[in-house]
């Protein structure tokens, strides 16, 4: 007998500044398809239509608009950046749909009409500042694109900062897709700053740790660069510039867990021994599998019922037990430390000892608090990678 | 004790007054996630507590009582706005809000409303703190005045170099230039000439 089949849209930039992500999320949100059609846990199938913005920023409003008038989705995955997920909230919120977005972002929003299965700025920016700051410098100099996710962890990087007395040496933004990055180069160089945080987009920031690496071998400096988003297929991209980035994230290809090297393994499968999952693509496949489970859960598409189910409904995902915080619509994940190398992969160095709350407000947040005091962060000298 | 930022909002406490049940609930949904505590008020003679903040339908205006109006008036308000009429908006004005959400509500926004709120009570406190010390400082303007003129007369000096001396001796004395005047003006002394 066949399947029930439920139509889910997928919106996802293939093309522009930051196709490569979109592309990543899309081959990944497709596999998890694939698989739960195969399933027999499921009692219906996912129907996925795929729109591509193309990067463009009004585009995304236009798709959105066709998927729920034209096929008449209540479900849709997708959009990375936070400018383009501002784009289609109100569409969702009139028509009472439910986005489910599985990008990382910055906080400071809680729509009862948007699943954030990505992490909070609790999970990825905190930890990253906390960890320099007790054990590489209190002044870091900012480069990032000019839109809401840098303004914000520039924000809470510089308040974090400010209260261990150091100081952001400068903030430098470039448009997305601008490639014109030596003056910014020039100047790190010029000022040899202790660390450098790169909050840069797609193609910005692969053409900015090129060059930064390029100059700094040239004047025989070395500038650690911080990074919130940078990922796996972002490194080979990128080159082996790219090595020796501390990067905050809920997913790296090298988690030692049987989940993660199933998925991995599953993933190389299909798209070649080479390739690699991203973050934001695991949390895309994360949020096919927690829209179905909480489909098969409810019985139903009704958007308020598979939101009840989905609230904290346990998934042991390829980063780990992952499950929605029901009273904000986030989800509870495992932050996670680690500094990329020279082969494209990044080595592990600290996670949290258990998955951690997301705080989209940030509103447990103690701005004085260290983690060396606290216990949850290493503050030895070194990096230690954990096996 | 260093104030808390507008942008921390756990565990202040909002008096809240909708009628609305739907859009009750959103506002306890958002305080909830922001770690702020509610009392709800239902329009009743005494507000019995001190709020941080108030949100306050205007449904419930106009406030009768001099008591609930002088309650309100110690926390910054905001006005959830039904209609945006003037006879309602003047309503509204009477509370002099710091900020205002549109009706029906919706989680986005509220967080931006209680933060601008907050900010502007605390702007506003500041200016009337300036204003307060620019109106000391005029009203004893005709005792500087007066100072100024005895020196001038008693020293033989022209209007700046009594002042100057004025206020070197202030700063050496480590009084305010109004203070000395009112010394100078009062027992007919003059400032000391510094070295």
């Amino acid at each position: 007998m066949t399947k029930p089949s439920i139509p889910v849209g997928i919106i996802c930039s293939q093309h522009g500044p930051y196709q490569a992500m979109g592309r990543e999320i899309l081959k990944s949100a497709m596999m998890a398809v694939d698989e739960i059609n195969e399933q027999d846990e499921f009692d219906f199938s996912i129907s996925a239509h795929v729109r591509d913005p193309r990067g463009i920023i009004s585009e995304y409003h236009t798709v959105c608009d066709d998927l729920i008038r034209n096929v008449g989705v209540e479900h849709i995955i997708g959009c990375y950046t936070s400018a383009s997920r501002k784009q289609v909230l109100p569409i969702v919120e009139r028509t009472d749909r439910l986005l489910w977005y599985p990008a990382r972002y910055e906080g400071f929003e809680c729509s009862d009409n948007v699943i954030y299965v990505g992490a909070s700025p609790n999970h990825n920016v905190l930890p990253l500042v906390r960890y320099v700051l007790d054990n590489l410098s209190r002044e870091i100099f900012c480069v990032g694109s000019n839109y809401v996710w840098t303004w914000e962890t520039n924000r809470v990087t510089r308040e974090l900062v400010t209260a261990a007395r150091g100081k952001i040496l400068a903030e430098r933004l470039l448009e997305l897709g601008e490639s014109a990055v030596t003056h910014i180069v020039d100047e790190i160089v010029r000022r040899r700053p202790p660390v450098v945080f790169n909050t840069l987009v797609g193609s910005s920031s692969y053409d900015f740790i090129r060059a930064l690496h390029a100059a700094t071998l040239a004047a025989g400096l070395d500038i650690p660069m911080l990074s919130c988003s940078l990922c796996e297929p972002e490194l080979k991209i990128a080159g082996p510039a790219s090595a020796g980035c501390i990067t905050s994230s809920a997913y790296f290809e090298s988690i030692r867990l049987p989940e993660n090297q199933a998925f991995v393994a599953r993933w190389k499968a299909r798209h070649g021994e080479h390739s690699s999952p991203s973050v934001d693509g695991q949390s895309a496949y994360v949020a096919v599998y927690l829209l179905a489970r909480a489909l098969q859960r409810a019985g139903t598409s009704d958007i308020g019922e598979v939101r009840r189910a989905a609230a904290g409904y346990r998934y042991n995902s390829p980063q780990g037990p992952v499950w929605i915080d029901g009273s904000n619509n986030h989800c509870v994940l495992t932050p996670r430390l680690a500094v990329s190398n020279a082969e494209g992969q990044f080595d592990i160095f600290w996670e949290a000892e258990a998955p951690v709350r997301p705080d989209p407000y940030l509103t447990q947040l103690d701005i004085a608090a260290s983690p060396a005091r606290d216990g949850t962060l290493p503050n030895a000298p070194h990096l230690r990678v954990v096996k | 004790m260093s104030k808390p930022s507008s942008f921390s909002l756990r565990g202040r406490k909002a008096l809240v007054a909708i009628k609305d049940e739907r859009d009750a609930i959103i506002v306890r949904r958002q305080f909830e996630r922001l770690g702020i505590d509610i009392v709800i008020w239902d329009g009743g003679a005494t507000i019995d507590c001190r709020p941080d903040v108030t949100l306050i339908d205007d449904e419930f205006l106009p406030l009768t009582s001099p008591a609930q109006r002088a309650s309100l008036g110690r926390s910054p308000v905001i006005a959830l706005l039904g209609t945006e009429t003037p006879s309602r908006l003047k309503l509204v004005l009477d509370l002099d809000p710091a900020s205002f959400l549109v009706k029906p509500l919706r989680s986005a926004g509220i967080y931006a409303a209680l933060v601008l709120a907050f900010e502007r009570r605390e702007r506003t406190n500041e200016l009337k703190q300036q204003v307060v010390k620019l109106e000391r400082r005029l009203r004893s303007r005709r005792v500087v005045l007066a100072a100024v003129l005895q020196v001038m007369h008693t020293h033989a000096l022209a209007e700046p170099a009594a002042f100057a001396l004025i206020r070197r001796a202030a700063m050496e004395q480590r009084k305010t230039i109004e203070e000395l005047s009112a010394e100078i003006t009062a027992k007919g002394s003059l400032p000391r000439a510094a070295g």
